[in-house]
Order: structure tokens, then sequence, then C-alpha cells
């Protein structure tokens, strides 16, 4: 409807939603590395995030290049500039921010890279130590994502400070799900070691998830009934969304429904027999792809309508 | 986590409180750009504009002025003039609403600038260095007047400068030159002596969206600052024509 008018668009919508996963890919695997100790049970969870995290946070950067208006005139090198100053501009600050991240997680996925890659071996100390500092990087670069459009008065439908909050939710939810899916894809079956170390990730991987699912449903509660109750720009912005706004249907099926509720319902059934009656942790084939595919389609789409909403709306009177 | 050496061993809670230092660290390293918000300096001068819109016709002449000056291309305005119709037959009324940058004290624009190519002159005129500017689009967005666009032949942000290569020849703008209504008054509203100061002193004046607390350098005398959404409590029929590519304003 308002796609033509729109000044950022694809490519910065599916940016936000790239960095987010990287940066959440990457803060989960540097914390389970942190947390866990020599067994090596959840080694594997710290593997696959690392390998994920720089992929989908260079191709989102390089997005944002392709969408630069300088860039649509053939300046193909215009954004160095962005290294030429430091300041305090949230974009400013996520430019440097996203460097180190990446130059940070490419060192750290190095560190996985030899074939026998395990806990204690010779690569363990600088693994450890870029760990500490792939953390605060991986939170820092999803909640910079909700900064970055939160600074502005003039979007009323961003200028909330729990969008940020929203989106390191969100980033850390799709971050945990990319690592699902692909261990999901990649696993081998068979050993019977690596299936132990599988079913007990998965269950680490599941438990946490739907607490972050369940923490995002809060905070996008919050988010939405903050705005409702407030009179004004505010509320006229968030009706887009809400029934009878252009919008409705995308956020609610979209983003509540297949990206929340189906994945958290699914989580709940995975987990519960094995909280309540200790039995182990099985996943259907097609429930473990499924469940990651939907939660990923739900974090692009939060950051579809987040974007969108926030261009159509505009602060009321003049 | 079960299986763990003692020396290795980093219990939950030192592990939460590393934690949280850091998390606390990311979002003190968020926080800085509005932390370093502080009330602008009063500027020895501050350029800025008077527009009675009692005396506005919207003849467009201040538009094809600007265009003709700086050869804006197709589709895009550094100046336009809006039309708000509201009421019914017979009483029914038309006002005309000349737009420009504001040039604010405060400028959202130059906040999120990742470049510092958008700045601020020391005599008030808010300006882009089209060197330094990447195109990024941060300031379209954070413009609450909706003054800026992206140059589509440049491929950066574009908008109002107060026409500086005229002022610094001791011209006026090329739309406050063109009016023929004399709707606009430019000059040094930090002047005490000056026309434009004179006449803000002694009318009721207004600024757009003042609420957004960024302390707009347009002045109007007499405008209808009337809005679509209105017609939710006044009931009478409203219509804004923003003669622009963008029917909406926003």
């Amino acid at each position: 409807m308002h796609g033509d008018e729109l000044t950022w668009s694809l490519p910065v919508i599916s940016y936000l939603f790239l960095a987010g996963m990287g940066a959440g890919a990457l803060a989960t695997s540097a914390s389970v590395l942190l947390r866990s100790g020599p067994s090596g049970t959840y080694f594997n969870i710290a593997r696959y995030g690392a390998f994920i995290a720089p992929i989908p946070v260079s191709i989102g950067c390089f997005l944002l290049i392709f969408e630069l208006g300088t860039f649509h005139v053939g300046l193909w090198f215009r954004w160095i500039n962005l290294y030429r100053v430091i300041n305090l501009s949230p974009m400013s600050i996520g430019t440097w921010l996203l460097t180190f991240f990446i130059g940070v997680s490419v060192l750290y996925a190095a560190t996985f890279l030899p074939r026998n890659a395990a806990p204690g071996d010779k690569w363990d100390l600088p693994r450890r130590l870029l760990a500490w500092v792939c953390v605060p990087l991986g939170i820092g670069v999803a909640v910079y994502t909700g900064v970055l459009l939160g600074a502005m008065p003039s979007r009323p439908f961003w200028n909330s400070p729990i969008l940020a909050m929203l989106f390191l939710l969100s980033s850390l939810s799709t971050g945990i799900a990319g690592i699902m899916l692909a261990w999901a894809i990649l696993h081998r079956k068979g050993d019977p070691e690596a299936e132990h170390q599988y079913r007990e990730s998965g269950y680490l991987l599941t438990a946490t998830d739907i607490l972050l699912i369940a923490l995002e449903s809060l905070v996008l509660l919050l988010f939405i009934m903050y705005a409702h109750l407030t009179i004004g720009s505010v509320k006229h912005a968030i009706s887009v969304i809400l029934a009878g706004g252009p919008l409705a249907t995308t956020f609610w099926v979209w983003v509540v429904l297949l990206g929340l509720f189906i994945p958290a319902a699914i989580e709940l059934f995975l987990i519960m027999p094995r909280l309540l009656y200790q039995k182990t942790f099985e996943v259907h084939r097609s429930l473990e792809v499924f469940m990651p595919v939907a939660v990923l389609i739900g974090g692009f789409m939060l950051r579809y309508v987040v974007v969108t909403a926030g261009q159509i709306t505009y602060p009321i009177g003049l | 986590m079960s299986v763990r050496t003692k020396k290795r061993k980093l219990s939950r809670r030192k592990f939460m409180g590393r934690l949280g230092a850091a998390t606390a660290a990311a979002a003190g390293a968020a926080a800085l750009p509005t932390a370093a918000r502080a009330a602008a300096p009063k500027r020895e001068i501050q350029y800025g504009m008077l527009i009675d819109a009692r005396r506005c016709v919207g003849c467009h002449a201040c538009t094809v002025a600007c265009k003709s000056e700086f050869d804006v291309p197709l589709g895009v305005n550094r100046s336009w003039v809006e039309y708000t119709e509201k009421g019914d037959h017979p009483f029914a009324q038309r006002t005309f609403l000349p737009r420009l940058c504001n040039h604010c004290s405060e400028p959202p624009c130059v906040r999120v600038c990742p470049t510092g190519a958008t700045y601020k002159r020391r005599d008030g005129i808010v300006v882009i260095d089209k060197n330094m500017c990447i195109g990024c689009k941060y300031c379209l967005q954070a413009c609450p007047y909706d003054a800026r666009f992206l140059n589509p032949v440049t491929g950066t942000a574009d908008k109002c400068d107060f026409c500086v290569h005229r002022i610094s020849q001791g011209l006026v703008p090329a739309c406050v030159n063109t009016c023929v209504g004399r709707a606009r008054i430019f000059g040094d509203v930090n002047a005490s002596d000056s026309e434009i100061s004179k006449l803000i002193a002694r009318n009721a004046v207004t600024v757009l969206r003042k609420e957004m607390g960024t302390q707009p350098n347009v002045f109007y005398i007499g405008a209808d600052d009337s809005d679509e959404h209105d017609i939710h409590y006044t009931g009478q029929y409203i219509h804004v024509n923003t003669h622009r590519p963008k029917k909406e304003r926003r």
C-alpha cells in the first residue's frame, strides 16, 4: 500500500533481522561456551553459533550499503565516510559496533575451525577471552538495532524505550532458532555420544527459547499497551497494528501467531515430558525444522511490521 | 554443566554479575546520545523566516523560484505550499501554508547524522555537506517536518538552506525575493533591531509542531495548522493538499 513511499524499505528491514539474528547467535554461543565446563556437552552449540554469527551480520551490512542513496548514483565507496567520523548518532555508534562485531566474531569462529576443536585444546584460552568480548558485542548490536529506530521523536511508533528491549529479545530468540535450524539440518545420526549431546543441547536451546519467547510476548504486550493507553500521536501510531489498522493482519498472524504462539506451543510440548517426568528429550524431524523456521519468519515479520508502521505514521497535528 | 573442574568453576552469581556489568556497559553506550543533549546556547546570529500566512495567496511563486534557483529535480521540493480546505458550503475556507526547512535551534537531523554531514552553521542555518553525506536517509526519518528528501541526482540528503549563496552576497533568499504578497520576511531573529524580530515581538506568532521541542526558526502569523486528523473531533470536512508526491502530510 505504502510500499513505494517508504524511506527505509526491504534492505533495512532485512538488515535489522539479519543483524539481530547474528548478534543473538553470537551472544548465545559465547555465553553457552562460558557457562559450560570442560565436559563439552554443549560445545557444539557454541560452535554452530560461532560459525553462523558473522554471516547474516555481514550480509545485512552489505544490504545497508546497497540501500544508500549515494550507492544508487554510482558513488560506491561513499560509505567509507562513516569511518572518518565518530559521533553520538546511533548510526555512528552502530557502525563501529558492527565493525568490531564482524572482526571479533570472525576471530571467534576461527578458534572453532580445527576439526578436533574441543574444550581444553590449545585454542581454549583465546576462545574464552574472545567469548567474553562476544557477549557484550552481541547484546550491543542487538540493542542498537532498536535504538537506531527509537531515537527519533518524529516517528511516534518507534520512539519507545522498550523497542530496543523487544528487538534484543527477538534477536536472542532468532539467534537460537538459527543455531537450532543449522544443527537440525547438519547433524548426523548414529553415534550415541553425538546423539546424547544433540539431545542435551536441543533441550537447553528449546527451554531457553521458550523463556525468551515468553519475555518477548510480555515486552510486546507492554509496548502495545502503553502506546494504546496514551493519547495523541503514539495512540494513533499503534492503531495501525491493532484491529482495523492496515498492518493488523500481518502483525497478528505472522508475528504473534506464527512467530510467537505456535513456536511457544511446540516448545512447551517438547520440553514438558523431560521437565515434568524426566523423560528423554525427543524431537520429531519435522518439528525440529518447522519450529526454528517459524521463529525466524516471526522475527523477520516483526521487523517488517515495526519498520513499515513507523514510516506510515507520523505526529498528528502540525 | 554437571562435570567441571574446581579451577575453571565460574559461579552462577559471578557470571550474572559479569553479564550484568556487560549489559550495563552496552546500555550506557546506547544511552549516550540523549545524555549529551543540553540546552542550545543562544547564538549571536540566527537566521530565520517569518511567514505571514494572511498575505499568502497560494500562487506557488516561491516553490518555482526555489526550483529554478537550485535546479531541484522533479518530484522533490525544498520549499512548497500546502492548501488546507475545511468546512462545508457556505462556511468553507481555504488557507495556504508555505513550508520549508525550519532551521531548528535543536535540529533532530543533526543529532542523528552519522557522518556529521548535516550541521548547524554559526549563523543558525542547517546545511548538508554533499561530500560527507552518504545518503543513509536517517535525517529524513528524524525530521518532524518532512523538510528533507533524497536528491535523486546527487544521492544525498537535500533541503532548504535559506539560499546561503544569496545571503552571503547580501541578497534575500529566492522565495523571499519573489513573493508577490510580501508574505515572507527573512532576517536575523536574534538581532533586536531587525525587521523580523520586531514583527515577531509585535505579532501573535506560531511555529509548527512546537511540542517536538525542536525550536523552529520559521515563524508564522495567522497560519491555519489544521490537520486531517482534526476531523475526528471537529467533525468538519478538512482536506490538506500537500502538492507533493506524498499525498499525506507527515
